[in-house]
């Protein structure tokens, strides 16, 4: 457990740590030198490497050495139906496969447009019931709880539900519409593509929704409640008050909102595979359901692992292009 | 890891590293399955059949079908009193199930010894070399049904062992349909018809269109051509046809409801057993849930008036999509021997009746066909019918692939977002060039 970076460091001064030290562990080599040839600040350095080599250590099998590995997968042919040149090099071609799949850039162009509209719909209703959950009332703890719970539901539970729930025939959606006398009533929801997009929009956002309103919620909480006061005295109305208030104040809790919120809706894949399994046609598939695709159904991790580095890639933008707003923002 | 091998082949633990980016890249519960790799690439030494041992079982089936394994599984160990066989579930969902032996296999496992395989699996399974060539145990392979027996040749070896047939036919209701139609034309009159006199029908015909693999067998069932010859250019008339009847099943006859374009096996079910549809395909375990031990004449809608024959041809003669489940022995298994009497004793007559009886799962051996089977369940002869038309899927590695085009295609046209010649004109070079592929890599 000590191959962190203690290796590195010089044996020399290190040779002279005390007896049950935190890098006692480390060879003693030489003859002891005076006590005051080493320093405080490098003992304490060194004890601080030790402390978080452990930390390092997980991080980097679970994290880095996947993520290596995934890159390098992605340059290689790993195809299992292909044994004879498993593991040889393969250049890009697993990338240029991607593209001629003819599959990818739909995909992508799916992925984006889903991720924009499911973003900004949760984001709205979320920030609504941030906003009501901040003000007083009777049971407020209760209800706090409780619009947590659809966000406490796995995602392919919820999929799953929301599927029996949009069934055209026994569903509970038709039922209700049928009940009212509103139209739509004999929709096939998920056997048409915009319908079933509706549907998938429908079950992200009951999921996802509460965790949005949680963020704002807690960056509501630390706006100081005399900020409010000086406005109210000044005679700002509640729009103005929201706007000139709450909005700006609230912005670091909504950038990080809508970061957590974009990636995993770039990055979604449960609720599809549960609802309509990138159907009907190819409607629905999105870039994680390829992704999924290549690796556990067709065993071809290296073409999978190109994606998976595309994902991992923009990603990585999105997150940039937000953290450049916030910081633009900020500096303003 | 083979340090003697003087060009990198393949890479030393390379098998566990991609477990490793799987699980890092798809989120996948593999972690488990990652851990337990055989340290070398071939299977180890082989424990012979009389030695005390234990085999692992990977199989699906809950319920009734759960419950006539484990009978098996205690009645094989009553007669190999060495051998302990140990139960791996897996999903019952197939996709999943595949999932789970397929993550198994990648990170170079050698338990489970013997598999539970879906008859579209082994190709693929064998080309990746995870399964044992039971060629070596000779196996009569003259007794199984010869479609099903096909799904476990590959490559002129045998790597899988049909254990139960299934294929998809016609149910009708015999109280509403005096004679089964024998083409298309007669059975939407015939569902038009029902409809028209019996108003409680909610629609004429229920079959699976999901976006799945049931899509794929449904248009099989219908006539759908995918032989070898075929799927070198799927676009041919006949399957034009065939996705024509399937959309104007429901656009054109109005038999069909358009639900249907999200219906799986399940929805068809609860169609058929409810009542209120004198035509549906589905595959035999109907007959155990509407016929089957422990019902009496009222105990569903349709008790005693489940008939079934092959879905009428429009091409000539009629097929049905071979489904069922084929046994496998792991390439990697150090029990081969054993795992092999085990496949052996699940053959046997006795065995396959008694699972026919409690289970509803059809044998794979036509000797097990008998009077003692049609004393229990007389249904088993209306299915023979339906076996006799058995076709499989196309026996291929990339049939995984392949299914995909395909249900993409069937679920755009059901859907009304395709025309039948336009979605096969689309598929087809994609299907040629799949075959191609592997053809040149394999």
């Amino acid at each position: 457990m000590t191959a962190g970076p203690e290796p590195a460091l010089p044996a020399g001064p290190a040779g002279l740590a005390p007896p049950g030290g935190p890098d006692a562990a480390a060879p003693v080599t030489g003859r002891p030198r005076r006590q005051g040839s080493y320093s405080l600040a490098a003992r304490d350095r060194r004890f601080g490497y030790g402390l978080v080599a452990p930390a390092v250590i997980v991080l980097a099998a679970i994290t880095a050495f996947p993520l290596v590995y995934n890159l390098w997968n992605s340059f290689h042919n790993a195809d299992y139906l292909f044994p004879t040149t498993f593991g040889n090099v393969a250049g890009f071609r697993n990338y240029s496969q991607m593209f001629t799949g003819g599959q990818f850039l739909p995909s992508l162009y799916r992925t984006l447009g889903f991720t924009a509209v499911s973003v900004a719909v949760e984001f709205v209703i979320g920030l609504a019931l941030a906003l009501a959950l901040s003000r007083k009332f009777v049971g407020r703890g209760i209800v706090r709880a409780a619009i947590l719970i659809p966000w406490a539901v796995p995602t392919v539970v919820s999929g799953l539900l929301w599927k029996s729930m949009f069934d055209p025939q026994n569903g509970f959606v038709n039922y209700i519409l049928t009940e009212l006398h509103l139209p739509l009533a004999h929709t096939t929801w998920l056997g048409q593509t915009w319908t079933a997009w509706g549907a998938i929009l429908i079950a992200d956002a009951w999921r996802n929704t509460p965790f949005m309103a949680l963020l704002l919620l807690a960056g509501l909480q630390v706006i100081p409640r005399d900020v409010y006061e000086a406005a109210k005295i000044d005679g700002a109305g509640t729009i103005r008050t929201f706007r000139r208030i709450t909005l700006p104040m609230l912005k670091p809790a909504i950038m990080v909102a809508l970061i957590f919120r974009t990636l995993s809706s770039f990055l979604i894949f449960d609720i599809v595979y549960a609802m309509t399994n990138g159907g009907p046609g190819d409607s629905t598939q999105v870039l994680a359901y390829q992704n999924w695709f290549a690796m556990n159904s067709e065993e071809n991790y290296g073409l999978g692992a190109a994606i998976s580095v595309a994902l991992m890639v923009m990603s990585l933008i999105i997150a940039a292009i937000y953290v450049t707003a916030f910081r633009a923002e900020q500096n303003v | 890891m083979r340090r003697d091998t003087p060009r990198r082949i393949s890479w030393p633990g390379s098998r566990r590293g991609l477990c490793v980016a799987a699980v890092a890249t798809t989120g996948a519960i593999a972690l488990a399955a990652c851990g337990s790799s055989s340290p070398s690439g071939a299977a180890g030494k082989q424990v012979p059949a009389s030695a005390k041992q234990t085999i692992v079982f990977a199989t699906q089936g809950l319920g009734s079908e759960g419950t006539a394994t484990m009978t098996a599984v205690k009645a094989f160990e009553k007669l190999h009193s060495n051998i302990k066989v140990q139960i791996l579930s897996l999903s019952p969902t197939s996709d999943v199930a595949f999932e789970q032996l397929s993550q198994r296999f990648t990170a170079g496992s050698s338990t489970p010894d013997v598999i539970t395989s879906d008859v579209i699996w082994p190709a693929q399974f064998a080309q990746s070399g995870w399964l044992a060539n039971l060629a070596k145990f000779h196996p009569d392979t003259s007794a199984y049904f010869p479609g099903q027996m096909a799904t476990g040749q590959y490559k002129g070896g045998v790597y899988a062992i049909p254990w139960f047939i299934n294929a998809e036919g016609l149910y009708y209701r015999t109280d509403l349909i005096k004679t089964p139609p024998t083409t298309t034309a007669a059975l939407v009159s015939d569902a038009q018809a029902a409809m028209k006199k019996d108003h409680s029908l909610k629609e004429g015909l229920a079959f699976e269109g999901d976006k799945y693999e049931g899509a794929v067998t449904a248009f099989q069932s219908m006539g759908g051509q995918l032989s070898p010859s075929v799927l070198s250019n799927i676009d041919t008339s006949a399957n034009a046809s065939v996705l024509t009847f399937m959309s104007d099943a429901i656009h054109k006859y109005h038999i069909a409801p358009s639900a249907v374009s999200t219906w799986e096996e399940s929805q068809v079910q609860d169609a058929w057993l409810s009542g209120q549809t004198p035509f549906a395909l589905n595959w035999p375990y109907i007959f155990a849930l509407s016929d089957g031990t422990g019902c009496k004449p009222g105990c569903n809608p349709v008790f005693g008036k489940t008939g079934w024959v092959p879905f009428p041809s429009q091409t000539g003669s009629a097929q049905a999509s071979l489904g069922g489940d084929d046994l496998a022995v792991n390439a990697k298994s150090t029990h081969q021997a054993a795992a092999w009497e085990f496949i052996q004793y699940l053959s046997s007559d006795s065995a396959q009746d008694a699972r026919a009886i409690s289970a509803g799962d059809p044998p794979s051996v036509k000797s097990a066909y008998n009077s003692q089977l049609y004393a229990a369940a007389p249904f088993f002869k209306q299915e023979q019918a339906v076996y006799a038309a058995a076709t499989p899927r196309p026996v291929t590695p990339v049939y995984t692939q392949i299914s995909s085009q395909l249900q993409v295609m069937i679920s755009s046209v059901l859907s009304g977002s395709s025309t039948a010649s336009a979605a096969l004109s689309s598929t087809a070079p994609t299907v040629k060039q799949l075959l191609a592929t592997v053809a040149s890599g394999g």
